[in-house]
């Protein structure tokens, strides 16, 4: 292999790659990216065994072949180089690196170890806007679960449909759902539930006006767009019937500021317990009471204006929950509808037509 | 070994600990001198206190093993944990008691009564250790050393309580634990602030808490084995050899570094309970009544205690002394007998199908507790692995007001009355 490349280039696409490999690896050729010279420019790769990431740079290819390198290295050597084409080529296992008067020698390994990327078919697939796919991500993942005891909460489910597509995340405490109307073209409905970390590379990797491909084969999902793919395993398992536990029937509502609500939540957790973060709302109409009360620590009161005017109702929160959700409410007025003490309250935004909701359950108030 | 005494070179004048600002932490580690024996002897005078040489602990026949003994016993290389049969053959002298169990935390309630009246701040930290926290006290005692408070302290608990205990200081808490141990019997070990690098460089690593043998034993193939050959290693390579956090974590560990807080209101980690059987036990359906009774007796103290948990854990002991555990955390916490004992008995069947060898010793522990008066969080999905209905937590709270009102005895699961009726019928 032996290849001239820019520097910009070696670095952008080093840099597109190498936040895939693990930080810490038992197969040692995991910390390596793979270079795959071909007549029309290099392929990089990296992966951790659940997501992969693969882009092609331009190059001026003298001689084809393959070979893998440590890739946070050469992360950290192309950085430092001077802006001057850099010459790469393969010696045995060992890749140089020639840029002006820097010369570097890497061990490598040979390519054949490194796992082979799922092969997927683009044309039998999906294609949608990355602001879509990105919007939906960004308001939805927060919510996934990080806890190891229920693995199918620990992705996002995502459903295409014709004409729409949503994603839900939950971690059975508190819930997202998004939808936007997306072009499809033609293929079936899918469901799919993708882990965060594959979500988080595509959010990085993909800009809002790319025009992106989704396909699925056998247990894994491709995107691609341009000359950078991004693959990831799929999380097995049916997805809760979430539709079920969103409530139709919730018939108090207030519309509040959501930066007031903010701040006045995020001054009642300074001492909610550290345990329960628990804090109390009381609606009646027009203003809204937070108070928390902690033992041995002390207690707080705070009140906001609303626009309620249902009946008197305390309900007592995850002070945590309550701020994540509003952290991503897009407009400045929040609708917070709810129907009793120990039911699902809805957030939702104010102002735009948008299909987004969130879900927070409550805690219980004991006394 | 410790030093039985400071070393001079790192005593400092007891004049120069008087606080500069801002004022050092003065935190002390009261521990009783061998509680268990202590205590023997206070409840019998004419018998326990009398012994030369006293053992605390199970019969000398079977699997009995030492709870605590008298420094006196001790000399001859008596060890708590040791089996009794191997302890009367090094002390053949010694008398031998049961362990005073009722008493015990009577006792150390009265330690820590004592305590408080002494201290702002008082930690239980086991039964018979307590941590002190007196800073801020300086001006109180009226520019006191926190040597001398620590014997003022000693002597005042002794005339309280009849107990005798020892204490370690320094300015956080890993200090003073370790400063404890070179308190005892009867004696008061301060390290001042500033003398802690030279305190920590003589300790060997196994001194240090939380260095168990794995660890040990992975350091001595490095060779390090004492603090002062650790000490010199960079973060970066106790990382590599094990792991990020835990080379970090030893880095730090050896360095004494430890902002954690005297906190008398300091939550309950863990609830737990193991057997060790007079004999060996390979059938698996004793094993399961065994299993019982101990998620039973987990379970129990778990609601007394106001809590529930979400990590339930099996341990096991086969017989050639191999140990292994499985856990499995679910998502709402539980606290009823009937979910923490169908988690645990499948816990079990994996650990007897990795490994079919008769059992040693059972354990059950419970961790992840969370205040069972905490609001509970409600969740989205009803059935969704909780595995605990309100029904199952109701019974097993009635069956603690039965057993409250009518003794332990008065309900029992159906398979452990059965056992009862015919004893050693299950057994092989």
């Amino acid at each position: 292999m032996n290849f001239t490349i820019t520097r910009q280039n070696l670095h952008s696409g080093l840099a597109a790659v190498s936040a895939s490999i693990p930080s810490k690896t038992t197969l040692p050729v995991l910390s390596n990216i793979l270079f795959e010279a071909k007549e029309d420019g290099v392929w990089m790769s990296g992966t951790d065994l659940d997501v992969a990431v693969r882009v092609k740079v331009p190059a001026d290819v003298k001689e084809a072949g393959s070979l893998t390198a440590p890739g946070k290295k050469l992360v950290e050597i192309t950085r430092e180089l001077p802006d001057q084409p850099v010459e790469v080529a393969t010696r045995n296992e060992q890749i140089e690196l020639k840029c002006g008067r820097s010369h570097f020698k890497l061990n490598g390994l040979p390519a054949e170890e490194f796992p082979t990327l799922p092969e997927v078919d683009f044309s039998e697939g999906w294609t949608v806007t990355g602001k879509d796919v990105n919007g939906l991500i960004h308001r939805t993942a927060f919510a996934v679960s990080t806890e190891e005891s229920r693995p199918i909460l620990n992705g996002v489910l995502w459903e295409l449909r014709d004409g729409s597509m949503r994603m839900v995340a939950t971690n059975g405490h508190r819930l997202a759902r998004m939808g936007v109307p997306a072009e499809s073209k033609g293929a079936p409905s899918a469901d799919f539930i993708v882990p965060p970390g594959a979500l988080q590379q595509v959010q990085r990797l993909f800009k809002d006006d790319d025009s992106l491909e989704v396909a699925r084969s056998g247990n894994h999902l491709g995107f691609r767009a341009g000359s950078t793919e991004v693959y990831t395993r799929l999380i097995e398992g049916t997805y809760p019937n979430y539709d079920q536990v969103i409530p139709r029937d919730n018939d108090k509502m207030a519309t509040i500021d959501k930066k007031a609500l903010e701040s006045a939540v995020r001054r009642m957790a300074v001492v909610a317990s550290d345990q329960t973060h628990r804090i109390r709302m009381k609606f009646e109409p027009g203003r809204v009471h937070l108070n928390v009360m902690t033992p041995d620590l002390g207690e707080g009161h705070d009140e906001i204006e609303v626009g309620y005017d249902g009946e008197e109702l305390e309900i007592g929160f995850n002070a945590n929950y309550l701020l994540e959700v509003l952290r991503y409410m897009p407009t400045d007025e929040v609708q917070v509808a709810f129907k009793a003490p120990e039911r699902a309250a809805t957030i939702e935004p104010v102002g735009e037509e948008l299909d987004y909701l969130c879900l927070v359950m409550p805690l219980r108030l004991l006394d | 070994m410790y030093p039985a005494r400071f070393p001079a070179a790192i005593r400092r004048n007891p004049e120069s600990s008087v606080p500069e600002s801002p004022s050092p932490r003065r935190i002390l580690l009261v521990d009783c001198d061998a509680f268990f024996v202590q205590v023997a002897c206070l409840e019998d005078p004419e018998g326990a206190g009398k012994a030369k040489y006293l053992i605390v602990g199970g019969t000398p026949t079977g699997r009995g093993v030492v709870t605590s003994a008298s420094y006196s016993a001790r000399a001859f290389g008596v060890r708590a944990a040791m089996p009794t049969a191997h302890a009367l053959r090094l002390c053949p002298e010694a008398t031998i008691v049961g362990v005073p169990r009722g008493v015990i935390s009577e006792r150390s309630r009265d330690v820590r009564r004592a305590l408080e009246d002494l201290s702002p701040i008082v930690q239980a930290a086991s039964v018979d250790e307590f941590y002190l926290d007196l800073s801020g006290t300086e001006r109180l005692f009226t520019g006191e050393t926190l040597e001398a408070s620590a014997w003022r302290i000693r002597q005042s608990v002794l005339e309280r309580t009849q107990i005798s205990v020892s204490l370690g200081g320094g300015t956080r808490r890993v200090i003073a634990k370790l400063a404890t141990r070179c308190a005892k019997p009867a004696g008061v070990h301060i390290v001042q602030p500033g003398a802690e690098d030279v305190f920590l460089r003589q300790l060997d690593l196994a001194d240090i808490p939380g260095i168990g043998p794995a660890l040990v034993e992975v350091l001595r193939k490095k060779g390090l084995v004492r603090v002062e050959d650790t000490w010199p290693v960079q973060i970066e390579w106790l990382q590599r050899w094990l792991g990020d956090r835990r080379g970090a974590w030893l880095y730090r560990r050896i360095r004494g570094v430890d902002s954690s807080e005297v906190d008398p209101h300091e939550r309950r980690k863990s609830i737990s309970a193991e057997r060790t059987f007079a004999e060996d036990i390979g059938d698996d359906r004793e094993l399961g009544r065994r299993l019982l009774k101990l998620t039973g007796s987990v379970a129990s103290t778990l609601r007394e205690k106001c809590f529930r948990a979400r990590t339930v854990t099996v341990k096991l002991r086969d017989s050639d002394f191999k140990t292994r555990q499985h856990s499995q955390t679910v998502p709402e916490a539980i606290e009823s007998d009937a979910a923490i004992h169908e988690i645990a008995k499948a816990l079990l069947f994996d650990l007897r199908a990795d490994r079919r060898m008769p059992v040693r010793l059972l354990g059950v522990g419970l961790t992840g507790l969370v205040g069972s008066e905490d609001a509970p969080q409600l969740g989205l999905f009803a059935n969704s692995g909780a595995g605990e209905t309100d029904r199952e937590r109701a019974v097993s709270r009635t069956v603690d007001e039965l057993r409250n009102r009518f003794g332990r005895g008065a309900v029992m699961p159906g398979l452990l009355v059965e056992a009862k009726k015919t004893p050693g019928g299950p057994k092989k």
